[in-house]
């Protein structure tokens, strides 16, 4: 196949924009292990998509290509272009402009004949004319009227096809917001792709944009909880090798917006517990049967929420629920740790012990993932305790190992 | 379908070239100006053949279009069933946007299927009506270019006058946060929505000066990929501009972006990979690592 710049799967190019984006340091022969082809056009790709923030490094074993974005400097996640790039065939292309031109309004109702017959009329201005036959007509037809931009309709014995009725003017600051902060934003990337001008007014802090690339399995989670469907999950494991799980059944997205991490929370019928997968490891999504017991499991899940504190449901000790404590020190001008604290805590309590302590508390599933946060108020933790020993010892040693790394006390690592 | 070619940029791109064929034929000119402004870098190529060779039967060779109205497209299905979701979220209200036409479409996802869990629970007051009348007046600003007279009360109780030509607005998703962007006559160029308690069309005559975000600050550290420290800190950070390379066997260097104002906020935001991460520069970085090390060793002796 010659190279062009659209794609048929997304699949693929979703591995190879994480790995400029995320990670951007390997060699083409890294990469490119599998296939150079498939490397070469799939950097030319993204090159093409997405040149203005590709940048190049020379190393010993190779040059390495990655995406640098400065995600508060853009109004619109770039990474959207890559959505825009879907394949086409010549005959889609002239059927698509063609008729929504016939039936260029709600009112004008047409059957399959009628249509196909003022096709041929449009496509006599050419030199060498296409042909549609009435069963491709119908077939785009009936694409169409999925995706809900043609109603068809039963008149008497034959169908009849007229354009859906369009969404009134949405105001394009909203839009613009919501294409950023919402999921499954790119869906109002299109809507604004539709209007003459650029609405935004917005920039974003703090913007995780890779989530954008994980968007088409988390629409086909949606639709599916929408219905309170089984989903089959196509996931890739720790070590690249793919698995297949059946009968789970998907109840929430939890997005962490601080990791850049988004997990499906779903019960899972073979091992009968709620557990999270990573988005960005599943890697398809197939809808099944309605699932009875769909309420259960999310009010199951709705009560195990209140003791988690990222998406992890098992405890790394095997009890239960780990209980964590720590207290920080501060200065009277300080008083805003505690209100770190209160805002930051997604779990547990916090109370003030005296002017200059306040401690946090809580049960949680996995403790290990609260320890980022709690290093964050290193230079103020006077107290440590998890009911996980091990875990414990391995945070106070942690912070031995960074003295011994800056050269504080102990020997250089 | 998400991934599908009703929403292409080339077809984005056609859909303009048709609607200058309705007035005049296109030229070569035309396609590469709709090719480079809605679709990528080699699209005028492809496009280009595709339109001359007539494989795309909805321009002629000569420029002209047998199509006889300017396209468009009805939302799809998909396009309402967002609009739905996203209708339902309480920012919504600050937009004052209201669509009956999708009172009987389903919703894509409501707030039972999806929640971000990390951000910080003093997020902006959505709901109070004074915020956003607040929120409205600021975006009517920036659309009008007009200047604002805002009075807000800073942490220390205080109230403060800003007089402000509004530039743009931020929203951090972890902090939940608006803040407003501008030139102002003093007070810094960034005033957080909650805490403004009044906000009025300013008359007089405006002088400010120019918002400039320094975002020319670089810390340097080495990563030590042990615990899958390398994917975590590399997507933790991947909204920042930055540079990864292999400096070893599992060790890498990697370089970020930031803004000054962030800088203590990078801090802690390092701090948190323990000792995955070292600090390499630049060496007042270095120092302010050390400094909450050392004042640490005093709280307890790890």
């Amino acid at each position: 196949m010659p190279y062009t710049e659209l794609i048929k799967n997304f699949n693929r190019t979703r591995e190879y924009m994480r790995e400029f984006f995320v990670f951007g340091f390997r060699s083409r022969e890294e990469v490119g292990k599998k296939s150079a082809r498939s490397y070469d056009d799939e950097r030319r790709r993204v090159e093409s998509w997405l040149g203005e923030y590709m940048q190049f490094r020379r190393m010993p074993d190779g040059k390495s290509v990655f995406l640098s974005i400065d995600s508060r400097a853009s109004r619109h996640n770039p990474l959207f272009k890559a959505w825009k790039a879907k394949s086409f065939t010549d005959g889609d292309i002239t059927l698509h402009f063609i008729l929504l031109d016939i039936l260029s309004s709600p009112e004008i109702k047409l059957t399959l004949n009628e249509i196909t017959e003022r096709i041929d009329g449009y496509l006599s201005a050419f030199e060498e004319p296409r042909t549609f036959d009435a069963s491709t007509v119908r077939k785009k037809l009936s694409e169409y009227a999925d995706e809900g931009i043609i109603i068809a309709e039963k008149r008497g014995r034959s169908m009849t096809y007229r354009r859906a009725e369009d969404v009134g003017e949405i105001d394009p600051a909203a839009l613009a917001f919501f294409s950023e902060t919402a999921p499954c934003g790119v869906i109002g990337s299109y809507l604004i792709d539709r209007k003459d001008k650029d609405g935004s007014v917005f920039t974003f802090k703090h913007h995780c944009i890779t989530f954008a690339m994980d968007t088409e399995i988390v629409c086909g989670l949606f639709l599916a909880m929408r219905e309170k469907r089984f989903v089959t999950i196509e996931v890739s494991g720790k070590r690249g090798e793919r698995f297949t799980e059946r009968d789970v059944v998907p109840l929430k997205i939890l997005r962490g917006v601080q990791t850049g991490r988004q997990y499906l929370m779903a019960y899972v019928s073979r091992i009968k517990k709620i557990i999270a997968f990573r988005t960005d490891g599943i890697v398809s999504v197939e809808p099944g049967e309605i699932c009875e017991s769909f309420d259960e499991h999310r009010a199951a899940f709705a009560s195990m929420k209140r003791h988690l504190w990222g998406a992890s449901t098992r405890s790394r000790s095997g009890d239960e629920l780990d209980r964590v404590e720590f207290t920080v020190r501060y200065e009277a001008w300080e008083k805003h740790i505690h209100q770190r604290l209160e805002r930051e805590k997604r779990c547990g309590t916090v109370e003030r012990i005296d002017e200059h302590h306040s401690r946090f508390s809580a049960d949680v599933y996995d403790a290990s993932e609260l320890v980022p946060w709690i290093r964050t108020f290193i230079c103020r933790i006077t107290e440590l305790h998890i009911s996980d020993k091990l875990l414990e010892a391995r945070f106070l040693e942690d912070i031995k190992a960074m003295y011994r790394l800056y050269g504080l006390g102990g020997d250089k690592e | 379908m998400i991934f599908s070619e009703l929403y292409s940029a080339y077809y984005k791109a056609v859909a303009e070239l048709i609607k200058i064929a309705l007035e005049r034929p296109v030229t070569r000119d035309d396609i590469m100006n709709a090719a480079k402004e809605r679709a990528f870098d080699e699209s005028f190529l492809y496009i280009g053949s595709a339109l001359s060779d007539e494989r795309w039967q909805v321009i002629t060779k000569d420029g002209r279009t047998p199509i006889k109205n300017a396209p468009s497209m009805p939302a799809t299905e998909l396009e309402k069933r967002w609009l739905k979701a996203v209708m339902l979220d309480p920012r919504m209200k600050l937009f004052g946007v209201e669509m009956p036409e999708l009172d009987n479409v389903e919703p894509l996802f409501t707030k039972e299927d999806f929640e971000i869990f990390d951000s910080y629970g003093d997020g902006d007051p959505y709901d109070d009506p004074m915020y956003a009348a607040r929120f409205t007046r600021i975006l009517r600003a920036i659309r009008e270019k007009r200047p604002l007279d805002i009075h807000i009360i800073n942490r220390k109780g205080n109230t403060l006058r800003v007089v402000m030509m509004p530039d743009h607005l931020e929203y951090s998703e972890k902090d939940d946060k608006f803040r407003l962007f501008g030139k102002a006559s003093k007070y810094g160029d960034t005033v957080n929505l909650a805490r403004i308690v009044s906000c009025r069309y300013f008359d007089g005559e405006f002088r400010g000066r120019e918002h400039k975000r320094d975002a020319g600050r670089t810390v340097t550290f080495e990563l030590y990929d042990r615990r899958k420290a390398l994917e975590r800190v590399l997507l933790h950070f991947a909204h920042l501009e930055k540079e990864t390379e292999r400096v070893g066997e599992g060790v890498y260097r990697v370089t970020l972006r930031y803004d000054e104002s962030d800088e203590t906020e990078m801090l802690i935001r390092l701090l948190s990979f323990g000792p995955m991460i070292k600090v390499t520069e630049p060496d007042s970085f270095v120092e302010l690592v050390k400094e909450r090390l050392k004042k640490q060793m005093e709280c307890i002796d790890g």
